[in-house]
């Protein structure tokens, strides 16, 4: 006769629990991913039976041992891990799964968004994606040529200011996206504010926020790694089909724009993908990639990357060759605040 | 018309039970999104039961997603009613609207 099933929270301070935990998982051939904030943990005779863990707005690593499978299990652990995630505030929740595993996760009220590579299914309880998407429509413009950019700028660049005339310049509207999630050296907020600055002077332009749809931690993790070079082609397919089969068609896009790069494996690596992805024949219209070359200062590229290795060196001289003015000042402002608490 | 201050939920997702979860909204209204087990039967009922009460509460803006496991109708209620008194920071009801 077997034990009743318990559910505990672990935490990622609990290491010696973390470590049982972990041969539950390498036992299912899963490893526990770096960024679990804490675990749901289900025992039976005090053996580890099932787990599930929570990383920011993401659910992962969910497994379930084999010999209890089908028993309602799933549910009372769904059950377990939302209650925790609802009390730490987070109510929109995403997750990664099998293909198989999808109609198991839509019993817990999750929805399908996108797959990459017929592996990897990407689900979220809220169906936000739903009203981003009726929200873009009220944004859509007439014309042949719609384009669209996704920028990170960190910071906004003379580079980025080309990259967009450019695009302007060669459609009859562009819609462009500035990366939301609070993971580079500039938040956001300054992000977004030099961009719009930077670009007062363009009429036939909208800029928007980002979501949690265009590369954000939610759906492309990896993409706030890119120190490591590391670049997973899965996460890269799945940004790319939401782009594609859910966004672009609301904006009725057919070009993307995006700066040549000849530095950064991974941006390089992503726009190549991307023309392939974006190009496939598939039921939605396919979107043409260009590619903006770069331009120069002093023989080497301008790009962000390159403006915060300056920073490091208060190289201001060389910076006000790179950026707009108010990019250039917000970085004077940043240099001669860290002079003084020095 | 009362509106809710956070998001907040009650219930399981085990059988003959409902997750109910409640978030505040924007427009004017109360939007309820169900999925049951039993939707093709008693689908418009559990939504009537829903609403009616959500509006006993005389709540405003607010979106109502509610997983139903085959629930029966007083679990439903009071996972609901639950659900709405944690999003206005209550620990009691009104009990005369009840």
């Amino acid at each position: 006769m077997k034990g009743l099933i318990t559910f505990s929270e672990v935490p990622s301070t609990s290491v010696v629990r973390w470590q049982k935990i972990n041969d539950f998982l390498q036992s299912v051939d899963l490893d526990v991913s770096e960024d679990v904030e804490l675990f749901i943990v289900a025992k039976q005779d005090d053996h580890i039976v099932a787990c599930a863990g929570l990383s920011g707005r993401v659910l992962k690593n969910i497994a379930i041992d084999e010999t209890i499978r089908g028993k309602g299990i799933a549910l009372r652990l769904m059950s377990e891990l939302l209650k925790v995630a609802y009390r730490e505030k987070r109510s929109d929740l995403f997750l990664f799964t099998k293909p198989i595993y999808q109609e198991m996760f839509e019993d817990c009220g999750f929805k399908y968004i996108e797959q990459s590579h017929h592996e990897v299914v990407l689900m979220e309880n809220s169906n936000n994606i739903e009203h981003h998407k009726e929200a873009l429509r009220a944004h859509k413009k007439e014309g042949k040529h719609i384009g669209s950019i996704v920028i990170n700028a960190n910071p906004f660049t003379l580079g980025h200011r080309h990259l967009v005339e450019q695009a302007c310049l060669n459609s009859d509207w562009v819609h462009l996206f500035v990366v939301k999630e609070d993971a580079s050296f500039f938040s956001f907020k300054d992000r977004y504010h030099l961009i719009q600055e930077g670009l007062k002077h363009i009429a036939n332009l909208t800029i928007y926020e980002g979501s949690d749809y265009i590369i954000s931690k939610a759906t492309f993790p990896t993409y706030f790694i890119k120190d490591k070079c590391h670049i997973d082609s899965l996460y890269t397919e799945l940004d790319l089909n939401i782009f594609r089969n859910h966004l672009a068609p609301q904006l009725g896009i057919t070009h993307r724009f995006v700066g040549e790069e000849p530095i950064c494996v991974v941006t390089n690596e992503y726009n190549q993908q991307m023309k392939k992805i974006l190009s496939t024949p598939s039921n939605y219209p396919s979107i043409e990639v260009i590619e903006i070359p770069r331009i120069e200062y002093q023989g080497e590229p301008i790009s962000a990357s390159r403006v915060r290795r300056l920073m490091k060196e208060s190289d201001l001289e060389e910076i006000s060759h790179l950026v707009p003015s108010p990019t250039y000042h917000i970085i004077e402002k940043m240099l001669s605040n860290i002079i003084e608490e020095k | 018309m009362n509106t809710i201050i956070e998001p907040a939920h009650a219930g399981t997702l085990e059988s003959s039970d409902a997750f109910v979860r409640v978030i505040p909204i924007e427009e004017e209204g109360i939007v309820i999104e169900l999925e049951s087990s039993v939707c093709e039967i008693y689908g418009d009922a559990i939504h009537a039961l829903v609403l009616e009460t959500a509006q006993a509460m005389k709540m405003n803006k607010i979106r109502l997603i509610v997983q139903d496991k085959g629930a029966l109708d007083y679990v439903i209620k009071a996972r609901v009613q639950t659900a709405i008194l944690r999003a206005c920071g209550k620990t009691e009801p009104d009990w005369s609207t009840l």
